[in-house]
């Protein structure tokens, strides 16, 4: 069942060239579409300034697209901050990338990961007592450490505490935003299997947005790839990563360190990375793609359904899968 | 650079503006203008007069825009108590309060910087902790009490200076020294904490470090670079010259625009009052446009920075 | 001193006399997660100047608190027969400790009672220029947009015209009761705390605890109430507790030009104003209420500075 679904969703920021240049506009997040199914996992990867958090915040209402609708549960997305705006954020949270900032420092953490439960009026005081107690056990947190203050934890505590306070009012999507950068490889990988771990618990659907494969690879039931503001590959993680068809997300996956020797020729990609000010024509990616045809840098390639289910956005992305194939 | 001196003039013409209308505001506020302005023992004609000149009859926009002819015209209203016109009286009284206001500042300026700046380069030895003790007691001490016991101590007791008036030279000597003080105090202060800030900079250590010997150091990098927020600081002294004459004239009874104001406060003169807001008003905003200009001649980064005023 | 201009530079140091000192006793945070105690509060040595000033404060509290006490005499009780008498030590006697003016009045009566009534106007007041600041600021954050312009305009004309000016004009306008002179006091220095309040109301929405908050459905009236308010009420204090030796300072000099306080309430101004015409013969009378002002406000702004030096050295 579809829970969130992004159709054709745009956001476009006015912003000046210099001081004193003419407005241009930036396109953040430029005709997306992807849905995220009930207890699914949707990855988004790219690098720094895809569009990848825009869109996830375009997907909690948190910014009005400037093109296109957002659904979540059959209903409209209603605007921010207005009360029923207030009130669907019991069922939809965020996990941010800096928990020390995410949370206030004057308050214990046990306060905090209650908190949901007063803004939403949920169970009496001593309930929710309890639920806060559950919750820091579901989190993998001691209940003495509840009695903390964030910055007298460390930061992969932090991080199960913002968990704990995204999940207290039982939401039924979760978009994580770079929810492990931050964080020590070693307890990367814990917080990781704490959220699979969750999501099979609770039946929680989540969008996963992060700059490292190994990590949306890991998660994710569908990954899409993005660039520029434009989705490039969406598919079956294992399919893309075992066989990326669009030269990004080919680029992308020889990037990855593996252990041993290289058995992929590893794809380093020409010229600087993309201002969104500033698009090229055509293909977003044609600057730099090492394949690039005549076609692309006039004409756009739309995102098209290839034989085994994927979405890609290339022009050649039908000859490499016959070659492949 | 142009765009910035605009800006800031459109700036310095937006607060006068306000603080026009924030005495048209008020004199709307506290009673029928023509009686307020003239005085209630004016014949009607008068009052009738003043009415139609002002506009008092029609709509609150026009006033306000005859209102704000008239005062750029100098049409101020007459003061109550004698009847001639507040510009009159005002002008007249200037040049007393320059009298004493310029030293005083003069006073503030060349005590104080220079004291600052020696205890921020001996800091920590007991010539900067009796510095700052003097300093604190400057801004501690108000102007009025310090004035009075100058007066007891020197006039009363040792009978060296005269105790008020205008009548020689030498009247002026404690009012002086009552006014600028307190304002040493606080340019003292100011100027050390400015002045280690900008010691505390690692430029400074490296100018140091390469050899260049301290007292150059602290002429070509550390006083230039404090310089800055001393002059804002000086700046806003200069526009509050008059407010700080106001309680020392009334102390030697010195007859400037200070004690003026304080009398037709007293008295509800209106017109009088209203003349010396404005004349503060354009004191102010002309010091604060100096400044704006100076920093963006001492300032380099200031001078990228056209758009928007920064705060 | 706080003082209310467009670039104060940021000071690391204590301004004034340098008396601030933070030792800390050995204060062993726990290693690892695996101690179950929270970390121990480290220690603080207070500067002899500042418990004198704490002192002082709580003295001139005690006094404002207990005036009705305390006082010998009522404050108009006129003894015509000890008139002008010099205090203890100078010719006095207890009866009248720190002596008697024109009228026969007790000064020490009148001293107490003036204590109690400028320590109820500054504190006043600073509380109402603290809650007003603060709730412009705010509201300049939140909204932004023209608001934030209005806001900000009306903070740059508060902050450039000299309060004293702005003051008398008002008084002048509008006469003295002494509900309009309080709310008058009260809009000394509300610019200073507007743009405290605006400046990190922006910091904590921009992002960090704020934005979470808000993120997870919380009304703006909590979100600024339980969590951005306690996070900067710290330094909000400090800008009061600088501000209000100021307040006291306006405050005694309208009063001493008779355009404050009026009688029969005495202030500390007022008595120094009243005092004045005996400067030659019965300078106590002055000497009394100054020696109070100087010291209070000295205590204060000692006490300020500490605490700002403590909580939030980037303030003015």
């Amino acid at each position: 069942m579809t829970l969130l679904s992004l159709d054709g969703v745009s956001r476009v920021y006015a912003t000046r060239r210099g001081l004193f240049g003419r407005p241009v506009a930036v396109r953040a997040v430029d005709h997306v579409s992807l849905s995220v199914e009930a207890g699914r996992t949707l990855g988004i990867v790219g690098e720094s300034g895809c569009g990848k958090s825009t869109t996830g915040r375009l997907a909690l209402g948190i910014e009005t697209p400037n093109e296109g609708s957002v659904r979540f549960d059959g209903a409209a997305m209603p605007a921010p901050g207005t009360q029923p705006w207030r009130q669907m954020r019991a069922r939809m949270q965020l996990v941010y990338q800096d928990p020390l900032g995410a949370m206030d420092r004057r308050l214990t953490v046990a306060d905090q990961v209650g908190e949901p439960l007063e803004i939403h009026g949920i169970g009496t005081k001593q309930d929710r007592q309890d639920r806060v107690a559950a919750l820091l056990a579901d989190v993998g947190l001691r209940p003495d450490l509840g009695l903390r203050h964030p910055h007298e934890l460390s930061g992969g505590q932090r991080q199960r505490a913002v968990l704990a306070r995204a999940l207290a009012s039982d939401p039924a999507l979760l978009v994580c935003d770079e929810p492990v950068s931050a964080l020590d490889v070693s307890i990367q990988a814990q917080v990781v299997n704490m959220l699979t771990d969750l999501q099979q618990a609770r039946d929680i659907a989540m969008l996963f947005i992060s700059h490292d494969l190994k990590v949306v690879r890991q998660v994710s039931h569908q990954v899409a790839v993005m660039y520029l503001g434009l989705i490039v590959e969406q598919g079956d993680p294992e399919a893309i990563f075992a066989d990326p068809l669009h030269p990004y997300s080919r680029a992308l996956v020889s990037a990855i360190p593996v252990p041993g020797p290289r058995r992929r020729e590893r794809i380093v990609l020409s010229g600087d990375p993309p201002n969104p000010a500033d698009r090229p024509t055509g293909c977003a990616f044609h600057p730099r793609c090492p394949v690039a045809i005549a076609t692309c840098t006039h004409t756009a390639p739309p995102l098209s359904r290839m034989a085994d289910g994927r979405l890609v956005a290339c022009h050649l992305a039908d000859t490499h899968q016959r070659k492949a194939a | 650079m142009l765009r910035f001196m605009a800006l800031r003039l459109g700036r310095a013409l937006l607060t006068i503006a306000l603080v026009v209308t924030f005495a048209f505001v008020v004199l709307r506020l506290s009673g029928d203008p023509a009686i307020t302005i003239m005085s209630p023992e004016a014949p009607p004609e008068v009052l009738e007069a003043f009415r139609q000149a002002w506009g008092l009859d029609q709509p609150i926009w026009l006033q306000y825009f005859k209102y704000f002819t008239a005062i750029l015209q100098g049409e101020l209203g007459q003061s109550m108590r004698d009847g001639r016109p507040a510009l009159e009286l005002v002008m007249e009284r200037i040049p007393s309060t320059l009298a004493l206001t310029i030293p005083a500042l003069l006073l503030k300026v060349c005590l104080g910087i220079p004291a600052g700046i020696y205890a921020a380069l001996h800091r920590n030895t007991m010539t900067d902790r009796v510095v700052m003790t003097f300093a604190v007691a400057g801004f501690t001490v108000p102007s009025f009490v310090l004035g009075l016991i100058l007066v007891l101590v020197f006039a009363v007791q040792l009978g060296w200076l005269p105790s008020g008036g205008q009548e020689s030279w030498n009247a002026a000597i404690l009012p002086v020294i009552a006014m600028g003080l307190g304002g040493a105090g606080v340019l003292a202060r100011f100027t050390r904490s400015a002045m280690l800030e900008v010691l505390g900079q690692p430029y400074i250590r490296t100018a140091s470090a390469k050899g260049v010997p301290w007292p150059a150091v602290v002429r070509g990098h550390a006083l230039p670079n404090a310089a800055i927020p001393t002059v804002t600081i000086v700046g806003f002294m200069i526009g509050s010259l008059i407010a700080g004459a106001v309680v020392v004239e009334s102390v030697f009874s010195w007859p400037g625009v200070g004690r003026l104001m304080v009398v037709a406060v007293a008295n509800r003169d209106l017109a009088v009052v209203q003349c010396v807001l404005l004349l503060v008003a354009m004191t102010m905003v002309t010091a604060n446009f100096i400044v704006d200009l100076l920093y963006g001649v001492l300032d380099p980064r200031m001078r990228g920075q056209a758009a928007g005023g920064g705060h | 001193m706080a003082c209310s201009t467009r670039a104060c530079a940021a000071r690391p140091q204590a301004g004034g006399t340098d008396m601030s000192e933070v030792t800390a006793s050995a204060a062993t945070l726990p290693a690892a997660a695996s101690s179950t105690a929270a970390p121990p509060r480290v220690r603080v040595r207070i500067p002899f100047g500042v418990l004198a000033a704490i002192a002082w404060l709580g003295l001139i509290l005690a006094i404002a608190v207990f005036a009705d006490l305390l006082r010998p005499y009522g404050i108009t009780a006129l003894d015509l027969r000890a008139r002008l008498t010099p205090p203890i030590g100078f010719g006095g006697t207890w009866a009248h400790a720190l002596g008697t003016d024109e009228l026969g009045r007790d000064v020490l009566s009148r001293l107490i009672e003036s204590i109690r009534i400028s320590l109820l106007i500054a504190f006043g007041a600073t509380a109402i220029a603290a809650v007003l600041g603060t709730t412009m600021g705010f509201l300049a954050a939140h909204f932004r947009g023209w608001v934030e312009q209005v806001v900000l305009m009306l903070i740059d004309f508060q902050a450039s015209m000299p309060f004293l000016i702005l003051a008398l004009s008002v008084l002048a306008f509008f006469g003295n009761s002494l509900v309009l002179f309080v709310c008058l006091m009260g809009l000394h220095g509300w610019e200073r705390h507007a743009r405290i309040a605006r400046g990190l109301a922006i910091a904590a929405n921009a992002q960090g605890y704020a934005a979470a908050v808000r993120q997870l459905g919380a009304t703006p009236m909590r979100i600024y109430m339980r969590h951005v308010l306690p996070n900067i009420a710290s330094t909000l204090i400090v800008s009061a507790t600088l501000s209000f030796p100021e307040v006291v300072l306006l405050e005694s000099g309208l009063s001493f030009l008779g355009l404050g306080v009026q009688p029969p309430m005495t202030s500390l101004g007022n008595m120094v104003g009243y005092g004045r015409e005996y400067l030659t013969r019965a300078p106590w009378i002055l000497l009394a209420p100054s020696v109070v002002i100087v010291l209070t406000t000295l205590s204060v702004s000692l006490l300020g500075d500490w605490l700002r030096d403590r909580l939030d050295p980037t303030l003015t």
